[in-house]
């Protein structure tokens, strides 16, 4: 069986009044994978989320070529709403996906419009709340919640369809940075329960600590991609796409050029800062 | 070199299939609560009904037998609270009101005139008028009035009104419409 969850082969994709967004992709996401999508803006990140999960060019048209595969099966003339159960997608305005008045009702919507149980979804409801860090908040009116509990709420409403893979585009945009590393760090508490987990995101420091693969978009192309080490130097080697790379990682194979060495695989200040001490203060010889 | 770019497969957007549902329903059942409480003043009241499938026949831009559909729920809306000598006469007058709205909408695609300014004051009066006609015209018949009546005392009224729905409807229209059509998938990057 193949480790493939995602394969995207020769796409190209244009909006209906748009010149081509995407351009000659051709990506393959690995199952059980914590995969970053990062690139300037502009780039075609939130598009190629989109046609990931069908929503371009299915629904808002568009012009394209080549295929997207999901889970084994090409996505060409499935209904968004049932890719939605095995795809779940969080947009980056979260609001706008946002449909009820309480958070028990608004985890429910999807639910039941797929025809759960109501006792099945009262019971979805509870867990998805518990998972994201709302428990028991299923009566709690919506704007009773702060920003940062909404977006966990509306995750909730995307974990409760228990989709196999889960999408993410620039889930932390509204939230400030202690808001952004907690709802990371609940992502990744998330994903090891096995759970294949992609997200969009601009600012990769907050990823570094995560991330098992990096996709780097530029101009609508998939410039780099791979298992995160190996895509960050090649990024690394390409000017123009330095400056995605996470500062330490900039620091890193910056030293790592200059001085001839090879240094860990860093994903926390603390392991960078340890390794440095060795290396360079601790009379360790580099 | 740059590879070269394949022939792309054009996709059409997928439609609004159950939108406009929503949107007719919530709009009509405003319309039948302004046009219970709404006092009549000098004998003359706009009818927010019309008004509102006015509306959204211009948003949701309906063929002429989902704008029948849309006319007949109207005047059953109507017919409860009717204070007229033949309130069925509602059901006649929203299917001419609704499709003459519908026609109009098509009319303004024709001649490429859909981002006039001035669309719903005319859809909302034209539609009221035609509507009024209808109803008053089976008032006349179902009274056994005199032509005269019709023609002098009722058609005027009726144009009275046709006006007042026609400033309601432009008045309406822009925040209905952002309401509605808030992010028309613009939102993309």
């Amino acid at each position: 069986m193949s480790d493939t969850a995602i394969r995207i082969t020769d796409f190209y994709f244009a909006y209906l009044n748009s010149d081509l967004v995407l351009k000659d992709i051709n990506l393959e996401i690995q199952k059980g994978s914590f995969t970053a999508i990062a690139g300037p803006s502009g780039a075609g990140k939130t598009t190629l989320c989109k046609a990931m999960t069908g929503i371009v060019p299915h629904y808002y048209g568009g012009r394209y070529h080549g295929s997207v595969e999901v889970l084994g099966e090409d996505i060409r003339g499935r209904k968004i709403s049932e890719i939605a159960m095995r795809v779940g997608i969080m947009m980056d305005d979260y609001e706008s996906q946002m449909v009820s008045l309480t958070a028990g009702e608004e985890i429910a919507f999807g639910l039941l419009n797929h025809g759960f149980s109501p006792e099945e979804v009262d019971k979805r409801v509870s867990q998805a709340l518990a998972d994201v860090g709302l428990p028991g908040r299923e009566n709690y009116q919506l704007d009773e919640l702060s920003g940062g509990q909404r977006q966990r709420l509306l995750l909730a409403s995307v974990l409760a369809c228990r989709p196999e893979v889960l999408i993410l585009d620039e889930p932390v945009s509204a939230l400030d940075p202690d808001g952004a590393r907690s709802l990371y760090a609940l992502l990744y508490k998330i994903y090891q329960q096995h759970r294949m987990t992609v997200v969009v995101e601009h600012d990769l420091n907050y990823l570094l600590p995560y991330m098992t693969d990096l996709v780097l978009i530029s101009g609508g192309e998939a410039r780099v991609q791979g298992r995160f080490e190996a895509a960050a130097r090649a990024a690394f080697a390409q000017e123009d796409l330095r400056e995605n790379l996470p500062e330490l990682w900039l620091v890193k194979l910056g030293l790592e050029e200059k001085y001839q060495v090879r240094l860990g695989s860093w994903r926390t200040e603390e392991e960078a800062e340890k390794e440095l001490l060795q290396k360079f203060q601790g009379g360790g010889k580099a | 070199m740059d590879k070269p770019i394949p022939d792309l497969i054009t996709v059409e957007a997928a439609r609004d299939t159950h939108r406009w549902v929503a949107m007719t329903a919530l709009l009509l059942a405003i319309g039948v609560i302004l046009h219970t409480i709404s006092p009549n003043v000098g004998g003359v009241t706009p009818n927010w009904t019309i008004a509102m499938y006015s509306i959204t026949i211009s948003l949701t831009k309906p063929g002429p037998t989902r704008a029948l559909g849309i006319g007949f729920v109207a005047g059953l809306t109507l017919i409860p609270s009717s204070k007229s000598a033949f309130p069925l006469g509602n059901i006649a007058s929203e299917l001419s009101g609704a499709l003459t709205a519908c026609l109009l909408v098509k009319a303004f695609a024709l001649a490429h005139l859909e981002g006039l300014k001035v669309k719903p004051f005319i859809i909302g009066f034209l539609a009221t008028s035609v509507s009024g006609s209808v109803f008053t015209y089976i008032l006349k018949l179902v009274l056994g009035l005199p032509l005269t009546v019709w023609t002098h005392a009722m058609l005027p009224v009726v144009l009275t009104v046709g006006v007042l729905n026609g400033v309601v409807t432009q008045v309406l229209y822009g925040p209905v419409r952002k309401i509605f059509f808030a992010t028309e998938g613009k939102r993309h990057e």
